[in-house]
């Protein structure tokens, strides 16, 4: 592929303007079908987030950054499809006069934005692994540098979701002219997003991989336990000690 | 004095006054609700369209059509409720939360009537039956909308006490919603005071939650549809919280 056609692909998935969200942009595309721009929502999506997945699992091993690469952006399509229904029924009952798919597509673009934004971390986050002690290797990889990796992507993570929010939020505030209603829409819509994405990571782990565990898409417990008793088991540890 | 010395009076943004509009006086309010499809799109984002209909000729179908809809929206809500046991939760979770949801709503309605007359309101009783019965669609909207997420957590949570945390959690938001409804509602009405209606709204949660405790279990399992021993839900919490703790390993 010459690189015109290339740079002619990349056109058709409108980063900038994704990234830009202006207000007459995201009315633009608001008002057309949804067909139209889905797929390329969840290709970005599915690319985006896959590509840093990647990057999170290849600490392991090649095999588990392909699984992390398929289960991150599953992850972000998940949680939009379920919650679709109660996010646009709080879009609605907080008074958001739009129509109930487009609190689905305000939603998707705003895990496309962030799927890009940690696409453009990748190779940052490539580059530290690079310079890590293998992870196999028990004797080099020390605990801190187990910590600092984690650390690294909790960081990586937490700027694409804040810098994607900041974009929903505005987008928000011009589609219902009110500033404090559109941080009410997006408060509700971050409250269930957060709280059915931690328990879909939980289902879906291992993200990093133990290196003492063996390499598989699901552990054997996936169903067993949720996010919030991990942490609460690990709060009750952390008082006893 | 000169005109031209004082300055221009601009336009005000919003009225000047904080009193709500008449019902029926908003745009597409007199638009009578025939199908359940326009009760649940007008409940999402025309209340004040179904309080003015509650109030016209009509207004009792609408009420059995609210209730009808509520009844089978708790219902699809309680087989999600049911996945996590399995068996025959499936059909007693469901029965038991909409027979519940009936049942709170039942026993609130004479009182919610009484403080409704002594708050001024001009509210007759079938209007106040509405006002319950679209209290509960709302409700149980929300719930379907949590359904979902409820099924998610059902597929892999444990404890019996932390999947009713998260149902309860889920109920508690759905019961905001649906006071705000109920609270926007009478005020609407051009109710005078909003204390007794506030009083009321702490009953029907208390009656709510209770109700949770008396048909349980609807969560786990045991041997009769119906508890042999009575409890307030405050003790059955307890009982909850401190009787079962099976947490899972860490995750990596």
């Amino acid at each position: 592929m010459n690189a015109s056609r290339l740079e002619g692909r990349f056109a058709g998935l409108q980063i900038p303007e994704l990234l830009a969200a202006r207000a007459d942009t995201i009315k633009a595309w608001l008002a057309e079908p949804l067909t139209k721009r889905l797929g390329t929502q969840v290709a970005i999506i599915v690319l985006g987030a896959g590509v840093y997945g990647a990057t999170l699992g290849l600490w392991r091993s090649p095999l588990q950054a392909l699984y992390v690469a398929l289960k991150f952006p599953l992850i972000l399509l998940l949680t939009t499809l379920f919650n679709a229904l109660l996010n646009g029924m709080l879009a609605q009952l907080l008074g958001l006069s739009v129509r109930f798919m487009d609190s689905f597509r305000l939603i998707l673009i705003s895990f496309a934005t962030a799927a890009v934004i940690l696409a453009g971390f990748s190779p940052l986050t490539f580059f530290a692994l690079w310079n890590a002690p293998p992870l196999t290797d028990t004797l080099s990889a020390t605990r801190e540098v187990y910590s600092g990796i984690i650390l690294m992507h909790v960081a990586a993570i937490a700027t694409a979701g804040i810098a994607a929010n900041i974009k929903l939020l505005q987008s928000l505030r011009t589609l219902s002219g009110d500033a404090l209603r559109a941080r009410l829409i997006l408060f509700s819509w971050l409250a269930g997003n957060l709280l059915l994405g931690s328990q879909l990571v939980w289902n879906l782990r291992p993200f990093i991989g133990a290196p003492y565990l063996p390499v598989e898409f699901l552990r054997p417990t996936a169903f067993e336990g949720s996010f919030f008793e991990a942490v609460l088991f690990a709060l009750r540890q952390l008082f006893a000690n | 004095m000169n005109p031209a010395d004082q300055p221009p009076i601009l336009p005000q943004a919003y009225p000047a006054t904080t009193a709500p509009l008449p019902l029926g006086t908003g745009p597409g309010e007199s638009e009578p609700i025939a199908k359940p499809t326009q009760a649940i799109e007008a409940m999402l984002r025309q209340p004040r369209r179904l309080v003015h209909q509650l109030r016209q000729t009509g207004g009792g179908k609408l009420i059995l059509q609210l209730t009808a809809l509520g009844v089978l929206c708790v219902a699809i809500y309680g087989v999600v409720v049911g996945t996590f046991s399995g068996g025959d939760q499936l059909w007693a979770a469901p029965a038991k939360l909409a027979l519940g949801m009936l049942g709170a709503g039942l026993i609130c309605l004479p009182s919610l009537f009484i403080f409704s007359c002594l708050a001024g309101s001009r509210a007759s009783l079938k209007e106040v039956v509405g006002m319950v019965a679209g209290l509960v669609l709302l409700m149980t909207l929300l719930l379907i909308g949590f359904a979902p997420v409820a099924w998610v957590f059902s597929q892999s949570i444990n404890s019996v006490a932390m999947m009713g945390f998260l149902h309860l959690s889920f109920g508690f938001v759905a019961l905001l919603f649906g006071l705000r409804f109920l609270s926007q509602g009478f005020q609407w009405m051009e109710t005078r005071s909003n204390a007794g209606l506030k009083i009321w709204m702490l009953i029907f949660t208390l009656v709510v939650i209770q109700m949770t405790t008396a048909l349980r279990p609807i969560i786990g399992t045991a041997d009769t549809f119906l508890p042999q021993e009575k409890k307030f839900f405050l003790a059955h919490w307890f009982e909850q919280m401190t009787g079962q703790s099976r947490f899972s390993e860490f995750a990596d």
